[in-house]
């Protein structure tokens, strides 16, 4: 028991001498001192974090090759500006001047090193006029030239035809699939056509595919409703809403001033946002940004029935 | 300042530096957070060196362990005194139980009946609670089948409420060795030659305890001024019980081991034996302190003036992990065990407070034990929450300034995740002697277990901080505010 006492006594003060040695290193190393042998004194150094996307490239600094590849951290940097210059093979150099400062962490996380020959790839299979994405789905839609819609997921494999549609002229503007995914919509200034998805694969879809003219304006844009029944139209003098189903109506939701508003919709919470111009008091026209609140169902049902009994 | 206010004052102390360190680096982390980041890097190296230490100290109290196992106690104490004086020497074994079923105390008793040392020397008490309507009826059970085996058998029944008392194990342990003293003065049967050795309900013996425990008091210089600690050790149900539970309950006896090695600060814990003379001079165990096991200690420390200690045994008593019948149970189970030893922390008054009156004990003597005991306790609280909690917060709290722009900030998570990385160090030479201590695995249990055995180490962090830090901070803070615990019995579960 003795000698263990004596060992534990040894293990005691060696531990004790650890931890006095060990602390400066440690600290010093924490707080970004370095020692000087030639000077026996510390200097306040400042550090650099490099993260790239691809990672694994070559670090220069001051044109000197460092051991390390990204992503990287060079510590112990005296203050001052540093060449810094990035390598990966089959991609472009990145280079600049870092400043450090002492105490400081430079980071520098959010370097791209871009492909010398970008990898572009052809997705589709067959001619096509208009695409979009589904990037809750990670899927491509495709309007091919044969009035059918094709899907693919974001490879371009899996291609395959869903549905069709009534051609419009002249040629849609754009596509929007409703947040169910089950119908699309798409437009010119002054035609709506609509077509079910699911009604292809053997139903009797041509009924379900139907074209809605918008003789009265402009259309400029459109947005489905998160019910996915309504559709939400922006034309050049009216916010107007609109049943998906053949021979419906638009029922004008609010006039406007502005022939070419510029709008954008909140499909989570339902809201059109849009720029209107109005008259103020000193007899000026001027822009202002509108809120349209259409995210409860029943207002709008009851807004719409109101407004086709007027 | 009267007393009582010192007691009272001195209760405040643990609770208030445990409180005061963790809401200090709060406040510093968000005020200064570099130089709240430098603190904890200080002090996780310093864990770091004390954990490879300790871990080293584990290392040779378990090489001493395995060597003492071979040793043939009962032949070196025929061999020490051939003309067998040895023989003169009675041991007495106390159980206080209460709620703890007859199962639990026939295994106890059995190994003690096992046990290579004459029966004709042992006289066993256990002492019931009369508070426990079954009392007399699991008395009843256990004389019929132990009454003969020894050369004493008592059945002690505790009355409830007697003045001065609290409802402790230690009153009840105190009633029962009276009644033994009773019993000694009868058969006429000197102090001095009794050793009584205070067991919870659960411990079971190893064959060569009471041999190895009369060889020590027979070799020991002074051996009425010490104490006689066996090492715990939970072996008892340990290969059903849950891993959580299972690690708590090694880690304890890691942590008795490491004490081993620790004499200048080996308190007695849990099971352990002591001379019988010592223990009617210093009045018994506390009757009103929950922390029975180490108060007796301190009072005899405080009877011989300081000149008492505790002398390792190198021999394993068997105990029951505490768990129970679902996850939640078990942990608040686990909870409630861990805060009634942390409650050991109202050792710091009692002993502060008997130092206070005491001119006799050297001032470096009580400088150092009092400075021990709480450094101890403190440490225990907060510890986990320094090393595992902290690092993050003046990356939280020191805003994005610090966390983002200064070296300090950047360097923190990584040179505390490296330290903390150390400690794998320690957990592997934990995780292989862990496996040394298993008793041999029972037939119905599954072999993969074996796996389960090794992989459970991993949450160790969440262990030493949900059942370390937590119970810990809650006995300070409630010893701290006056809210006195009472005495729960742990909830004995075998298969």
């Amino acid at each position: 028991m003795l000698s263990e006492q004596r060992i534990r006594a040894v293990l005691y003060y060696l531990s004790v001498l650890i931890f006095i040695l060990g602390l400066p290193s440690i600290l010093s190393s924490v707080l970004g001192y370095k020692f000087s042998r030639r000077t026996l004194s510390f200097t306040k150094t400042g550090l650099v974090v490099i993260k790239t996307q691809p990672s694994g490239a070559n670090v220069y600094l001051d044109n000197a090759l460092l051991n390390d590849k990204t992503p990287a951290t060079i510590a112990e940097l005296l203050p001052g500006t540093y060449h810094l210059k990035i390598e990966l093979e089959k991609h472009y150099p990145w280079a600049s001047n870092v400043a450090i400062e002492a105490g400081k962490a430079t980071r520098l996380e959010k370097i791209i090193l871009f492909p010398v020959r970008p990898n572009i790839r052809q997705l589709n299979k067959e001619k096509f006029s208009a695409f979009w994405l589904d990037e809750e789905k990670a899927e491509i839609y495709y309007a091919g030239e044969d009035n059918a819609i094709y899907r693919s997921d974001f490879e371009g494999n899996n291609y395959e035809r869903i549905a069709t549609f009534l051609q419009i002229d002249p040629a849609p503007v754009k596509f929007v699939a409703s947040p169910d995914r089950k119908k699309i919509a798409y437009f010119n200034k002054h035609k709506i056509g609509i077509t079910y998805l699911d009604a292809y694969s053997g139903q009797p879809f041509f009924s379900q595919q139907f074209v809605l003219d918008y003789p009265s304006g402009v259309l400029f844009n459109i947005f489905w409703h998160s019910d996915s029944y309504h559709l939400v139209l922006l034309a050049n003098r009216a916010v107007e809403v609109l049943e998906a189903k053949p021979e419906a109506v638009p029922i004008a939701l609010a006039t406007l001033n502005k022939k070419n508003p510029s709008c954008s919709y909140d499909l989570h919470n339902d809201t059109l946002y849009f720029i209107d111009s109005q008259r103020a008091a000193d007899g000026n026209m001027y822009d202002n940004l509108y809120k349209l609140e259409l995210n409860s169902r029943t207002t709008l049902q009851q807004l719409m029935k109101m407004q086709t009994h007027e | 300042m009267n007393s009582t206010k010192i007691r009272r004052l001195l209760e405040i102390i643990p609770g208030f530096l445990s409180w005061g360190v963790i809401f200090f680096l709060i406040v510093l982390s968000a005020w200064q957070p570099a130089v709240c980041a430098v603190a904890i890097i200080v002090f996780d190296f310093y864990w770091i060196i004390r954990t490879l230490y300790l871990t080293t100290l584990l290392v040779m109290a378990h090489r001493r362990l395995f060597k003492e196992r071979s040793r043939n106690w009962l032949k070196e104490c025929q061999e020490l005194e051939p003309q067998g004086s040895w023989l003169k020497f009675y041991h007495l074994v106390i159980f206080p139980v209460y709620k703890e079923s007859p199962a639990i105390l026939k295994a106890s008793l059995e190994a003690i009946k096992n046990s290579n040392y004459p029966n004709d020397n042992l006289v066993v008490v256990v002492a019931f609670e009369e508070r426990n309507r079954d009392c007399r009826a699991n008395a009843k059970d256990l004389e019929d089948k132990f009454k003969g085996e020894f050369f004493g058998y008592l059945s002690t029944f505790h009355p409830n409420g007697l003045p001065g008392e609290t409802p402790t194990k230690g009153a009840n342990a105190t009633f029962a060795a009276k009644a033994a003293k009773e019993f000694f003065d009868r058969k006429k049967i000197p102090y001095e030659n009794i050793i009584v050795s205070c067991f919870d309900a659960d411990t079971c013996v190893e064959k060569g305890y009471f041999s190895c425990l009369t060889h020590h008091f027979l070799t020991t210089p002074k051996p009425h001024q010490a104490s006689y600690q066996p090492i715990p050790v939970y072996n008892n149900n340990i290969w059903y019980a849950p891993s959580f539970a299972r690690l708590v309950e090694l880690t304890a006896s890691f942590c008795q081991l490491i004490e081993s090695m620790r004499l200048e600060k080996f308190v007695t814990f849990s099971s352990h034996s002591m001379s019988f003379k010592t223990l009617v001079d210093i009045d018994y165990w506390p009757v009103n302190m929950i922390s029975d096991d180490s108060v007796i200690y301190w009072k005899a420390f405080l009877f011989f003036k300081g000149n008492y200690r505790v002398v390792p045994l190198y021999i394993t008593v068997s105990m029951d992990v505490a768990y129970s019948t679902n996850f939640f149970k078990t942990i608040l189970l686990q909870y409630k065990q861990k805060r009634r030893w942390a409650w050991g922390v109202e050792n710091f008054p009692f002993l502060v407070n008997g130092f206070l009156g005491e001119k006799d004990i050297p001032l470096f003597t009580k400088i150092r034990r009092s400075y021990h005991l709480l450094e101890s306790h403190v440490t225990w609280a907060i510890w986990a929450v320094i090393i595992i909690l902290m690092p993050t917060l003046p990356i939280i709290l020191g805003g994005s300034f610090f966390a983002q722009t200064s070296a300090v900030g950047y360097n923190l998570p990584r040179i505390t995740g490296l330290l903390f990385n150390f400690t794998a160090v320690a957990s592997l030479i934990w995780i292989f002697l862990s496996r040394t201590t298993l008793p041999p695995r029972p037939r119905d249990v599954k072999w993969h277990k074996n796996i389960l055995m090794l992989v459970e180490w991993i949450i160790v962090p969440f262990i030493v901080l949900i059942l370390g830090s937590t119970p810990a901070l809650d006995a300070q803070t409630r010893l701290m505010l006056g809210r006195y615990m009472v005495f729960e019995t742990t909830e004995k579960k075998r298969k």
